[in-house]
């Protein structure tokens, strides 16, 4: 533990000068992070590392709405196949392969849109936690969410059982995001500034708001928090986060999307992140991000034969894990988190006390 | 070009029997949220499981189709039960509801039904198989306007009332039937007046995945049988237990059929490829403007 609380007395003392230097510091090192990955590795990991960053900003946003404010939705990854599939669209040129659509606009008009497209998505998505709770509101966004991706795969203007090709990658000027390195750069912005920003909600009135719903919905409503607005806006903003994430996703190279990206596996896999992030827990939920998405991709191939047939097995390993894990872990990471930084706090007070410098003792 | 009469009575007349087996499925679910207060998201996977032992059992030991159908329940029920008592009795015991930060149960049973499907996949492979069954002594039955139903779906309707009645039966005018409407009703009271609970949840689970393998054998015939069946099925009968009113056992079957026929006419006059779109569409609907579906006794809008 000492290393541990090595480093948070170090990030204590840097937010004390200002509270974005943690942030920049945490920047500045995961910039180099693909060179050290083309170094030490291979450039496959880079892109293993862009879609970490995607992730974290998938379960970041569906924190905000799952754990802050304590709504059980399922359609969360409906919301980022809009995302996705906006951007898609708007952005490719007319007349595309296969009869997709295509608008033809530029890429910054197409990533803002579809993620305001999203937002309106969440928005209609949030409509039946009004009036539902629990399992009702499970069921009605777990149909939202895949009734969007079946619609997807049988409209061919949509890319349908083909998928979306040769979607366009973003450029500042003459240069283009369209190698793993330089896509690695906006993934990362995007998603270091997803954390701040969940922070922030955490921390303003709006994120106390949206936890006094989620601890006694009557009690906050009593309290004078117009609960519909709070409950709509939590489901706004974690669609924009999962808007961002699948318009990034739609413009990563190689450029193609299918809605096999869209499945109920992928939305399995976004729970787990979230469950073993430990819910409400925004540290949680990057860690649950990481881990999940590293294990994910590095059991997808593997098989074991048996009789000559090959056979994976990622899915019972991920679906036991995740009972298991609500079963004997529900606190997930995020619990040795607080078990952690309460600890901290104790022993710090406890240190003040004895060499009497407690402020109020 | 005129309306074609005959050609909605025979959209309809599908559409009810492939939404009785929806019932069946919703009749399941529905006596499971009743009994625990959770939503089983794993269902499908124990229809998808019955639909394979039932396939086994024809085609492998070579037993005729009913005492497959009969075999197929057992076994599934025997695997719902072992599945409710190693996995999920740590959240039933509690009484069943959402306890573990408000979704435990959901994202347990989402694990498991990935789980399953992939255990499915071990053992039987990724193939659609087809079920064939000898139906020749059941009768076609002829409607006037040249509309003929298959044998399997005569089957399906018959053996669906059948179940239904049994159920009934055995909810309303047996001893165990009423310890389990108590234990729904109210656990604690149930243990106080003496009731096995741990065991009436058992029960409730057997039951509930019985009622599953009963539609997955009765589906066979007419589709074939594939481990990712369960995915769809599951969302249909959610809706169908949403529309019926989520906990009311005739509502499950009613709101089976409501969706059935839904799904069969938008299949048939708006556009075939969304045709597993209209039961979502039906679901949410339902949910925006009647949560408590059409039969809910009390709107049991809460966690």
């Amino acid at each position: 533990m000492g290393i541990l609380s090595f480093m948070a007395d170090f990030i204590d003392s840097l937010a004390k000068r200002h509270r974005l230097l943690p942030w920049l510091l945490a920047y500045a090192l995961l910039l180099p992070l693909p060179f050290v990955l083309t170094i030490l590795f291979n450039e496959y990991l880079i892109d293993l590392a862009n879609r970490i960053c995607l992730f974290i900003l998938l379960a970041v946003g569906l924190n905000i709405v799952k754990g802050f404010c304590g709504q059980v939705t399922v359609g969360h990854i409906g919301l980022y196949a809009i995302g996705a599939v906006t951007s898609a669209v708007l952005s490719l040129e007319p007349g595309g392969f296969g009869g997709a659509l295509g608008f033809g606009w530029p890429i910054w008009a197409a990533i803002p849109t579809a993620v305001l497209v999203t937002a309106f998505a969440g928005l209609i998505i949030g409509l039946p936690s009004v009036r539902l709770e629990g399992a009702y509101l499970a069921l009605a966004t777990l149909g939202l969410g895949e009734s969007v991706r079946i619609f997807i795969a049988v409209t061919p203007a949509l890319g349908s059982s083909t998928g979306l090709m040769m979607i366009p990658a973003p450029r500042i000027g003459s240069f283009v995001f369209d190698s793993f390195t330089s896509y690695y750069y906006l993934v990362m912005t995007a998603a270091i500034t997803g954390i701040y920003f969940s922070f922030s909600i955490l921390r303003s009135a709006t994120g106390r708001a949206f936890q006094a719903i989620r601890e006694d919905t009557i009690a906050a409503s009593v309290n004078g928090i117009n609960v519909v607005k709070y409950k709509l806006l939590a489901f706004v903003l974690s669609a924009i986060y999962a808007g961002l994430a699948g318009a990034l996703f739609a413009h990563m190279p190689p450029g193609y999307l299918h809605h096999n990206n869209f499945t109920v596996i992928e939305m399995v896999t976004l729970l787990l992140m979230v469950v073993l992030g430990g819910i409400g827990n925004v540290w949680g939920g990057v860690i649950g991000a990481i881990v999940v998405a590293i294990a994910y991709d590095q059991t997808k191939d593997l098989v074991f034969y048996f009789m000559d047939r090959p056979i994976v097995f990622q899915p019972l390993v991920f679906g036991l894990s995740m009972v298991l894990l609500v079963l004997f872990m529900p606190r997930g990471i995020g619990g040795w988190i607080e078990d952690f930084q309460r600890n901290r706090r104790f022993v710090r007070r406890s240190e003040e006390r004895l060499s009497g410098t407690a402020r109020n003792p | 070009m005129g309306f074609d009469y005959n050609s909605l009575l025979a959209f309809i007349i599908f559409g009810v029997t492939i939404g009785v087996v929806y019932g069946i499925v919703a009749l399941g679910i529905s006596l499971i949220y009743s009994g625990l207060d959770i939503v089983h998201f794993a269902h499908g996977e124990m229809y998808m499981f019955g639909a394979f032992f039932g396939l086994v059992l024809a085609h492998n030991v070579g037993v005729p189709y009913p005492i497959a159908l009969i075999g197929a329940m057992v076994l599934t029920a025997l695997l719902g039960m072992a599945v409710e008592r190693v996995f999920y009795r740590r959240l039933t015991r509690a009484g069943g509801g959402y306890t573990v930060a408000g979704m435990g149960m959901i994202i347990c049973g989402f694990g498991m039904s990935v789980a399953l499907v992939n255990v499915a996949y071990f053992i039987w492979g990724a193939e659609a198989e087809p079920f064939r069954a000898n139906l020749d002594y059941i009768p076609r039955l002829s409607f006037p306007g040249d509309i003929e139903v298959p044998e399997s779906y005569v089957l399906t309707a018959i053996i669906s009332v059948a179940l239904m009645a049994a159920l009934h039966y055995f909810l309303r005018h047996t001893k165990t039937g009423l310890a389990v409407r108590a234990v729904a009703h109210n656990k604690d009271i149930a243990y106080l007046m003496g009731i096995n609970v741990p065991l009436m949840i058992s029960l409730i689970f057997g039951l509930a995945c019985g009622l599953g393998a009963a539609a997955g054998v009765l589906i066979g015939p007419m589709q074939s049988v594939q481990v990712e069946m369960g995915y769809l099925m599951l969302m249909k009968a959610f809706a169908a237990a949403v529309v019926g009113g989520f906990g009311s056992l005739p509502g499950a079957i009613i709101g089976g059929i409501m969706v059935g026929v839904f799904e069969n006419l938008g299949a048939a006059y708006i556009s075939a490829s969304h045709k597993d779109i209209y039961a979502f569409l039906l679901l949410i609907l339902v949910l925006m403007f009647k949560p408590s579906g059409l039969l809910g006794v009390d709107a049991k809008v809460k966690a």
